[in-house]
């Protein structure tokens, strides 16, 4: 049976939480031919991974363990310290846990791709089918808003005359 | 030719430093003078120079309810904001960041310390880029690794990483957003998620 494999792409930039309905095209189950033996999943494209955002603190609180298998080799590093040696890493970690645990992970993680910047080798650039929509919707920044949006907004109080900023 | 320039008088300053020997206790607020834009006019052979007041923004007309105690209030907003409406918390600060006091902006104190709290997570989210501290001149800053962030309630510099994340009755949770804002109305039908 032919597998029916297309590229999507998913344009990161500050988020990571959300990516959870982002990947499930690697678990097709969007396609009505769906077998859990048949091999038919998708290939998920993600870039932009190094401006990827987390909320609260995490930055500095979530800590990523691992052991090398010796003895004295349990290593503790925090999410900003992962980032800095491998800006993929996060977003690898995240998705490998948020898939189903079972022997199938692997080569869903096979299939995926991600790039910490913009570009991208031409054999996939080539191959893409479809954007997915972005998990966040970024926030704008105060000098992103235009002069008629800031003039829009009403003023709420007024200070006082002689009140020096 | 009219040469318009923005010039502060230091003269709150200067008024306590000769004040500051006799009338050392007396709290009393001096009247302070406002920014002025100075305008120079050339009329033939005299040159007058002028110190204008620049314009204070005055409260929009018509806030929906008139009978409210603070700007929240009055425009209906009380339960409604976030760190991200921008052009809200941008009328409470001051160039360089910091807060207005309550007794000027005339907030509620709930609704003074959600604000504060939004502002500060802005801050962090770097919502607010022309708003950063005044460096010292010829101070350049080390680069640092530029990490995108929101909701974020501590201060990165103040928190530790959790090396022990605690049994399944007792985990150490990693706080995102801020209790403050727990009453906020949520339109996508989803809970506010604190931890």
């Amino acid at each position: 049976m032919e597998s029916l494999a297309s590229l999507n792409l998913i344009r990161l930039e500050n988020q990571l939480q959300k990516l959870q309905n982002q990947f499930r095209k690697l678990i097709p189950l969007h396609k009505p031919i769906y077998h859990q033996l048949s091999d038919c999943g998708d290939h998920v494209v993600i870039m932009n991974t190094r401006h990827i955002a987390f909320s609260g603190n995490k930055w500095e609180q979530k800590v990523y363990s691992s052991h090398t298998g010796y003895p004295g080799g349990f290593k503790q590093v925090t999410a900003a310290q992962l980032h800095q040696k491998d800006p993929v890493a996060i977003v690898k970690l995240a998705i490998y846990g948020m898939l189903p645990k079972n022997l199938h992970r692997r080569t869903l993680m096979q299939r995926l791709h991600l790039f910490p910047d913009e570009d991208i080798p031409e054999d996939i650039r080539k191959n893409l089918v479809e954007e997915l929509p972005q998990p966040r919707k970024v926030p704008k920044r105060l000098d992103e808003y235009t002069q008629e949006e800031i003039e829009a907004f009403p003023r709420l109080w007024s200070p006082p005359e002689d009140y020096r900023l | 030719m009219a040469a318009l320039s923005v010039l502060v008088y230091p003269c709150r300053r200067l008024l306590w430093g000769l004040l500051a020997g006799p009338i050392a206790t007396s709290w009393a607020r001096l009247p302070a003078r406002g920014f002025r834009e100075v305008v120079e006019i050339q009329e033939g052979k005299t040159t007058i120079v002028e110190g204008r007041l620049t314009g204070t923004p005055k409260e929009s007309p018509n806030p929906p309810n008139p009978s409210g105690q603070c700007p929240i209030c009055r425009w209906n907003l009380k339960h409604k904001y976030g760190y991200e409406d921008v052009l809200l918390l941008s009328q409470f600060i001051r160039p360089l960041g910091g807060m207005l006091p309550r007794r000027i902006t005339g907030l509620c104190l709930g609704e003074h310390r959600k604000i504060e709290e939004c502002v500060k997570m802005a801050h962090r989210a770097g919502l607010f880029p022309n708003h950063r501290p005044r460096l010292p001149e010829g101070f350049v800053p080390k680069s640092k690794p530029q990490l995108n962030r929101y909701l974020t309630r501590w201060s990165p510099r103040s928190v530790k990483p959790i090396y022990n994340k605690g049994h399944r009755w007792n985990k150490v949770r990693m706080a995102v957003g801020s209790p403050l804002l727990k009453d906020n109305v949520s339109y996508s039908g989803r809970p506010l998620v604190l931890y």
